[in-house]
């Protein structure tokens, strides 16, 4: 006799629910039960779960149902999906290859002082240049520069990727509170979502032999942070000068390129030095879904226990992190100088 | 009398969401507070009536709240009127199209804020030549224009700081070149001088005036300082509670103001100061010149220095002159007595 029973027979639903003939046991603490000729314990009233009321109604589901149920609709929507997204995301394959293949194909005394001269151009800071250098050349060491490289194209594409719709949706969002209300919903889903849950249903729809897969993996996740700091940039844009570009008559669209996004660009660069942090982040993990770099030997570390190989990798992308970080950073306080607010 | 450059009339603002509605409660005559008690919309301004005079300087006066800075956002529409109309150079701004809004903002009003509002990211320089580039003009002109009235304010050798290098009062000025040089008729100014120290403001408040003498631009003002105000205005219109109190000649309302309101504003001022000769004088109206007077005096010449002039005597007469034109005199009594203000000239009645 279950708990609900009384429950249902008082709503007059026990006919609707039907008898239970089914004496099979649902759990395995009830088959245990079952063996050993005890009844199973009971609190004095079982929690109301699925399971719980299925004992007393056979029309409810159990909660195996639930997960049963997402993982057959979300199967019954594949083919659909796929015939969509699979052709409008091939590009992000091709790009992710591409990158690849240049940040290998190119030799490393044609890299390294690229990669110095960029850093210069982009933070003007000798410090933060002759670390960068130092760096790399560490990685290069300890036979870690390919590695390193892969994971940096990687990062580069999805960031890149990240900033050219990333930015467009947070000016949006700043036009219209509708959206922002819609999107930030979505974001901070986005944001609180355990990083493996993405991969899941990501398998499922791309093979995982395609680039593309750990590239949209690691695009949602670090997509975030742009589009919300573009929002917040925009947002915060003093409105006296707002006003002042409007009493001059300035169209929509100079407004934007001469006053919001200049002005926004602090916050811009803040969201884009997140969003570097947030792919490097993600890059590792995707190594788990055949993404390649320093997060294959992490994996490595991990799945036969080589403790020396996980670190000396683990040590390479803090080494990575820390060079972006200080570059971003650099030029972000680089822009933020020569707008003090008046 | 020619066309207004600016009229406004039956201007009301209603700010809530259904001010269309409450309109017709603020028209039969419901206050300010009253409106917000029934209703819950504040009435931002009320049955405004006001005509501007091309080449003149008007001062909109009044306290915080009472509706200035509403009224002048409503002459570029930055603002949306609830009812009334707004006619610029006879045109309807209501009327126009959001491409004949624009260009009207380009061509025709200018406006200088409390607050500077410059571009943090953009020299000097390009600041001031903002309207133009706005417009499209080629970058040589708007450096070349921008560069004229920079100098014209007095800021020549500023043009490549940033406005965050620039002292409060310097970057005012940028403020004044960047509306000058849109070369509009019309300059609207929100508080330009009060977020200024009293001794830039009055350096400030005497730029404006030389630059007006020179360009004889429609200029509106907003300003809660009536000392200000009195400097600066052709036309003074008083607000309270978004109402026009009283509106006219400045030294007419000095001399006979007609609220309580104004008579409180206007009893802390220097009227030696303010009013001059032509408000208290005696005019000419075909009669004589006194036999005794003791010199001539120009109809401009401000009371304080009249008494200095006179070395305090009251019995002392002047004859009035407007140019090389005869056109009243003075009696040193009637000018002691015009320093008092009516306020307290009741009250003394009223206590003998």
């Amino acid at each position: 006799m279950a708990f609900y029973d009384k429950l249902f027979s008082a709503l007059g639903l026990s006919e609707w629910c039907g008898t239970s003939d089914d004496k099979a046991p649902l759990s395995l603490a009830d088959l245990a039960a079952q063996a050993g000729g005890e009844e199973a314990s009971e609190p004095l009233i079982p929690i109301p779960s699925f399971d719980n009321l299925h004992e007393s109604c056979n029309r409810i589901w159990q909660s195996r149902d639930v997960t049963n149920g997402i993982e057959e609709g979300f199967l019954a929507a594949k083919p659909v999906l796929k015939t969509v997204l699979d052709p409008i995301t091939q590009p992000l394959s091709w790009i992710l290859d591409g990158a690849l293949w240049l940040f290998e194909a190119t030799p490393w005394f044609i890299m390294v002082p690229l990669l110095v001269a960029i850093s210069w151009y982009a933070s003007r800071s000798r410090p933060v240049t002759i670390f960068v250098a130092a760096s790399i050349m560490m990685l290069a060491l300890v036979d870690h520069y390919d590695v390193a490289m892969q994971t940096l194209s990687i990062v580069f594409v999805c960031t890149t990727i990240s900033v050219l719709f990333g930015v467009p949706i947070g000016i949006a969002m700043s036009k219209s509170d509708r959206l922002q209300k819609g999107v930030v919903p979505l974001l901070d889903l986005l944001q609180t979502l355990p990083t493996f849950v993405y991969l899941i249903p990501l398998i499922f729809l791309f093979s995982v032999t395609e680039s593309k897969l750990y590239g949209i993996a690691i695009i949602l996740y670090a997509i975030v942070p742009v589009i919300r700091l573009t929002d917040l940039g925009i947002r915060l844009v003093d409105r006296d000068v707002i006003e002042a570009a409007n009493a001059f008559g300035m169209k929509d669209r100079q407004k934007l390129m001469r006053v919001q996004l200049p002005l926004a660009l602090p916050n811009i660069m803040a969201g884009i030095n997140q969003t570097i942090m947030m792919s490097l982040a993600m890059v590792v993990i995707a190594s788990l879904v055949s993404a390649p770099g320093l997060g294959v030997n992490v994996l490595r570390g991990i799945r036969n226990l080589e403790l020396g190989v996980g670190i000396v990798a683990g040590i390479g992308i803090v080494l990575l992190a820390v060079i972006l970080d200080r570059v971003s950073k650099a030029a972000l306080t680089r822009v933020d100088k020569t707008q003090v607010k008046h | 009398m020619t066309q207004p450059m600016v009229r406004l009339s039956g201007l009301y603002k209603i700010f809530g969401a259904r001010d269309k509605d409450v309109l017709q409660h603020a028209k039969g005559g419901m206050g300010k507070e009253e409106l917000l008690a029934q209703h819950g919309h504040v009435l931002g301004l009320n049955n405004i009536n006001v005509d501007m005079q091309a080449g003149e300087i008007t001062v909109v006066m009044g306290l915080s709240g009472s509706g200035k800075s509403t009224l002048i956002r409503h002459l570029n529409r930055l603002i949306e009127p609830t009812a009334g109309e707004i006619i610029v150079q006879g045109e309807d701004v209501m009327q126009l199209s959001e491409d004949g809004l624009r260009h009207a903002r380009q061509e025709k009003m200018s406006m200088v804020f409390q607050k500077f509002a410059l571009l943090p990211h953009k020299t000097v320089l390009k600041n001031a030549g903002m309207p133009l580039s706005v417009r499209g003009e080629d970058e040589a002109t708007c450096d070349r224009e921008a560069a004229k009235w920079l100098d014209r304010v007095g800021l020549s050798g500023f043009e490549n700081h940033y406005p965050a290098q620039l002292s409060g009062g310097m970057q005012q000025r940028v403020g004044i070149a960047r509306a000058l040089t849109a070369n509009t008729p019309i300059m609207l100014m929100d508080e330009a001088f009060s977020a200024l120290d009293p001794l830039i403001r009055t350096d400030m408040q005497d730029l404006l005036l030389e630059l007006q003498k020179e360009l004889h631009k429609t200029i509106i003002f907003i300003t809660h300082d009536l000392d200000e105000a009195l400097k600066l205005a052709d036309h003074l219109v008083i607000l309270k509670d978004g109402f026009v109190v009283q509106q006219g000649e400045p030294q007419h309302i000095l001399l006979n103001p007609n609220d309580p309101y104004i008579e409180d504003f206007v009893s802390d001022i220097n009227r030696a100061r303010v009013l001059r000769v032509r408000s208290i004088m005696t005019p000419l109206d075909g009669g004589q010149v006194p036999e005794d007077a003791h010199g001539e005096v120009d109809v401009n010449d401000t009371l304080e220095s009249m008494i200095a002039r006179s070395g305090g005597d009251t019995s002392h007469a002047y004859v009035v002159k407007d140019g090389e034109k005869t056109v009243g005199s003075l009696d040193m009594t009637e000018l002691v007595r015009a320093l008092v203000p009516r306020v307290a000239s009741e009250a003394g009645a009223r206590q003998s």
